[in-house]
């Protein structure tokens, strides 16, 4: 079994999303922020006549600004995506290819850290190195479940 | 699903919604052919396409029908009662199979052969009683007596009826249409604003630098088509209100032959259009809230009797636009609403204390009817007369930006009135900053905005909590950077305070940095998680690309957790001032077509709405504006020169007194705000009454009753005037030159003959041609005309026919003398 996936990094953390439920990558401009919401919603885009909400990915998971990971560069990118009829865009640190992958995820070894946990669910290999998979839908329920500041 | 059989099943329910008000008007007058015509064609066309897709059952049931209808309207027979409802309930039972196919569920097992024999069972009795009369006259009555307690009179506005009959018409006639999913319509509606989001940005590049001319001519011509585009693709969203009436007429006949009640059905406005996802929103409130009316509120015939009301109960649903509201009207001549039985419930049930309730006022204890819980008593429906799920019907008008409001006569009806906004998509709304963001809030939340330096606004700060006394009255305050936690900027100039109607009804301040300006905003619907804050409605997308969040008036109340109380407070306390009313009113601020600022008060606006230039005109000096098929008096005339190059619309305002419509062309709208009741200079010119000083600023105060007495010149008074009587129908001058003169100025034209009956009071006028006549009677008026202009010997009295003014001034002094005893 083989798929495509987008490899990208969360908070420095290699990631690999499947792309069937990826609509597009985007370079973000200027975002006008929600006050009031939690942390990890990072504010609303607009991608030609929709309106994006972008979800900060490592603020998400692992509490920490995606402006301040060591690998993110000047140019901020968002996973493009809909869930039940609304538009997000997943704030990751840097998108750097997608390519299909031949073989089935495999299982989660070792003792990984607590924050990751709920999203894990697999690792696939990417150039040697072994990475996350994710997918949107699971990020976006969490954002659900987190409670309000 | 087969793609044919979805769409016969879509076409039959669609023309079943359309004809079920047929049969039932065709029950008030079952000597309608018109109508008799539709009902056989539809269950021809039914048979027809079902026999082609092998529907066994829709073809026996159709065929039936067909049959019986094709009897009636060749035998020229009056159907009774019985068999109109034979054939309705054919009509159901095929509206039934239709929803079975529809969602794939197995086939309702009732027998149909019953339906069809106690069809022709009734239509055979039936058509026995009456079939040998011919005289549709003696028929009726006939009919009535002899189904007295079976016959419901339901009889809708006859002009509502001839409304239908006409839309019918069209749709079976000349009018082509075509069947589009709504999301394909969604998706036109998306492209439409990204074009207009391009076209923005295009349009920002141009300005930067140098542009060729032509190419700006270019981009002026695209920018035209794109508006005129966004206009039309928003109109395939509206729908007419007919849609919202289309079940009423059946459910009052169903409903109030069951219940032995006499109702009449009154219907208006069914030509107001609003938004069709709105009118799905709005069905099931108006359903209950007639369902209501019918079930509690009209009474049995005995007790109206008792009463001394009619007999038959009125049940009027009406609906008018006003401004970008729709207000729907639910009114019966019933028994109302008993406030005590809803109080004593209330107490009963341990909502409120007895206390509580003394602090109310009536208004207030009406509205207890929308209290939560009340519902689930099931002895109030008996006692009050409503209250079944009357909180769940607001709840769902609040649900979609509307408000409920009741006007109860205790014994003498009740009226629901319902406003909700045009669209669920498109609202009117402010845009505000605070802490440096745009925010927006719906227009409709909005009762007023005042500048926090207003000389009637006090601030108080008392334990963190703020209190703003407006005017002597006491309101709840939260600055929204509070709410939303962003920093309070440092700011030149006054804070603004909005007023804002929370959920409840109760208003609360809102204090934000500023009110930028007014606009058009097309809001969808914000992720899960951004709602969860609970102090947003919605996103929208403004024309500059960045997205803003609109605010939820009673989510802020509610997350702020602000008491929502309002007092007056006690005047004399310190406070000597007399309170003479408010001291200012609220103002539109607008631009003239000419340039110059005005302020004209709000309340005389009904609506503010673009009109094509084509459809202004000017006749004998007096301009005019055509809208919506009617001639308005317009305050000035508008020609080409007058709006922006390329533009072909004006902007214009509607005012009105208690009876005539104005329309006053401007340039653009600039504001709304509070304007001092006091002129700061009185300068009576034109329609322009003084000026006023708002922020400094020098504004003309347009003078409502110098722009109504300006629409007024040339009003006809209606009169009951005078009959002329022209004795010389023949003459072509009578005909084509006196008879239109006068009818034009009021009088009724008789072409008189020997045979004419004369009353007293009538006005005689002969020509020449027949002067010699001798004079009829004593105490006639008789007005000779001649035609030439010099009489013709001293004895002639008569007037020279193209004296106009002589020969109105006899017809009057003639009108006078005669009395109009």
């Amino acid at each position: 079994m083989s798929g495509l996936y987008l490899f990208a990094r969360i908070a420095g953390t290699g990631i690999a999303i499947p792309t069937d439920n990826v609509e597009a990558v985007i370079r973000l401009g200027e975002l006008s922020p929600v006050p009031g919401s939690p942390p990890h919603i990072a504010g609303l885009s607009a991608l030609r006549s929709r309106v994006l909400t972008i979800i900060d990915a490592a603020q998400l998971i692992c509490a920490v600004d995606t402006a301040e990971c060591p690998s993110s560069s000047d140019e901020r990118h968002a996973v493009v995506c809909e869930v039940s009829g609304h538009s997000y865009g997943i704030l990751v640190d840097g998108v750097q290819d997608i390519r299909t992958i031949e073989g089935s995820p495999m299982p989660v070894c070792g003792r990984i850290e607590e924050a990751w946990r709920p999203f894990a669910k697999a690792v696939i290999e990417y150039d040697g190195e072994p990475r996350f998979v994710l997918s949107t839908a699971d990020l976006l329920d969490s954002c659900l479940s987190v409670p309000t500041v | 699903m087969d793609e044919l059989l979805s769409e016969f099943v879509a076409e039959t329910q669609e023309s079943l919604e359309a004809l079920s008000n047929g049969v039932v008007a065709l029950e008030a007058d079952p000597s309608n052919r018109e109508l008799l015509g539709e009902l056989f064609r539809f269950f021809h066309t039914v048979k027809g396409s079902c026999g082609f897709l092998n529907l066994p059952r829709f073809e026996r049931l159709s065929h039936a029908a067909e049959d019986v209808l094709s009897e009636i309207r060749a035998g020229d027979i009056v159907p009774d009662s019985a068999t109109i409802t034979a054939v309705l309930s054919v009509m159901d039972r095929i509206a039934e199979l239709c929803g079975a196919i529809e969602t794939g569920d197995p086939l309702p097992h009732e027998d149909d052969q019953q339906l069809i024999e106690t069809l022709k069972h009734c239509f055979r009795n039936g058509a026995g009683a009456v079939s040998m009369e011919t005289d549709v006259e003696s028929v009726v009555p006939a009919l009535t007596a002899a189904n007295l307690d079976g016959l419901i009179d339901v009889e809708s506005d006859a002009a509502a009826t001839l409304q239908q009959a006409e839309d019918r018409g069209k749709f079976s006639g000349t009018s082509r249409t075509i069947r589009l999913p709504l999301t394909l319509i969604d998706q036109l509606m998306n492209g439409v604003s990204d074009m207009v989001l391009a076209r923005n940005e295009l349009a920002r590049k141009l300005r930067g630098g140098n542009v060729d001319p032509e190419l700006e001519t270019a981009f002026e011509r695209l920018s035209g088509c794109i508006a005129d585009m966004r206009e039309t693709i928003s109109k395939t969203r509206m729908q007419r209100v007919d849609r919202l009436f289309m079940a009423i007429p059946r459910m009052v006949r169903d409903l109030s032959r069951d219940l032995g009640k006499n109702i009449e059905l009154v219907l208006e406005g069914g030509d107001v259009e609003m938004d069709r996802e709105m009118v799905e929103m709005v069905v099931d409130p108006l359903t209950h809230i007639v369902r209501n009316s019918i079930d509690h509120g009209i009474e049995t015939a005995e007790q109206r009797r008792a009463a001394g009301k009619p007999i038959p109960g009125t049940l009027r649903v009406s609906a008018h636009q006003s401004g970008s509201q729709i207000v729907i009207e639910v009114m019966d001549d019933g028994r109302g609403i008993n406030v005590d039985a809803v109080v004593a419930k209330v107490i009963a049930a341990g909502i409120m204390t007895a206390q509580d309730i003394a602090q109310l006022n009536e208004q207030q204890k009406l509205d207890l009817i929308f209290t939560p819980g009340l519902s689930t008593a099931q002895e109030i429906t008996a006692i009050s007369g409503r209250g079944v799920g009357m909180d769940i019907v607001r709840a769902n008008i609040e649900r979609i930006g509307g408000v409920i409001s009741l006007a109860n006569e205790p014994g003498q009806g009740l009226t629901i009135t319902m406003r909700v906004p045009l669209t669920l998509t498109i609202i009117p709304g402010l845009i505000l900053k605070a802490g440096g963001l745009n925010f927006a809030i719906p227009r409709t939340a909005v009762i007023e905005i005042l500048h926090d330096n207003n000389p009637t606004v006090s601030i108080a700060r008392l334990g963190g909590g703020l209190t703003a006394t407006i005017r002597n009255v006491r309101y709840s305050m939260i600055d929204l950077e509070d709410v939303v936690g962003l920093p309070k900027l440092e700011q030149i100039g006054a804070r603004s305070l909005i007023i804002v109607r929370s959920a409840t009804g109760k208003p609360y301040i809102l204090g934000v940095a500023q009110v930028e300006n007014h606009e058009e905003l097309v809001i969808r619907p914000a992720a899960p998680m951004v709602m969860a804050a609970g102090i947003y409605a919605g996103m929208t997308l403004p024309d500059n690309g960045h997205p803003m969040l609109l605010l939820d008036a009673g989510g802020i109340a509610q997350t702020a957790q602000l008491p929502l109380i309002t007092e007056t407070v006690e005047v004399g306390s310190g406070d000597t001032t007399q309170d003479d009313g408010p001291q200012s009113y609220t103002g539109l601020r607008f631009v003239e077509l000419s340039g110059e600022e005005r302020i004209i008060r709000l309340s005389l606006v009904e609506r503010v709405e673009d009109v094509p230039l084509e459809s202004f005109g000017v006749t004998a000096g007096r301009p005019h504006v055509s809208v919506g098929g009617r001639l308005i008096s317009c305050v000035r005339a508008v020609s080409r020169e007058d709006v922006p190059p390329g533009s072909r619309e004006v902007t214009c305002l509607r005012v009105r007194d208690d009876a005539r419509e104005l329309c006053y062309p401007i340039a653009a709208v600039l504001d709304i705000g509070e304007v001092p009741n006091e002129l700061d200079m009185s300068a009576c010119h034109g329609v322009v009454a003084g000026i006023v000083l708002v922020d400094g600023q020098q504004i003309e105060v347009v003078d409502g009753h110098a722009l109504m007495a300006s629409a007024a010149q040339g009003d006809m008074p209606v009169r009951a005037s005078a009959r002329c009587l022209i004795s010389d129908a023949d003459d072509s001058w009578n005909r084509e030159i006196l008879g239109p003169l006068l009818s034009q100025i009021g009088y009724e034209v008789i072409w008189g003959d020997d045979d004419v009956e004369r009353q007293p009071g009538d006005i005689v006028l002969m020509t020449s041609a027949n002067a010699s006549q001798p004079v009829i009677g004593e105490g006639e008026a008789v007005l000779r005309l001649r035609s030439f202009s010099q009489p013709s010997g001293p004895d002639d009295t008569s007037i020279y026919r193209y004296d106009r003014d002589a020969l109105l001034q006899a017809i009057s002094s003639l009108e006078q003398r005669m009395g109009v005893a």
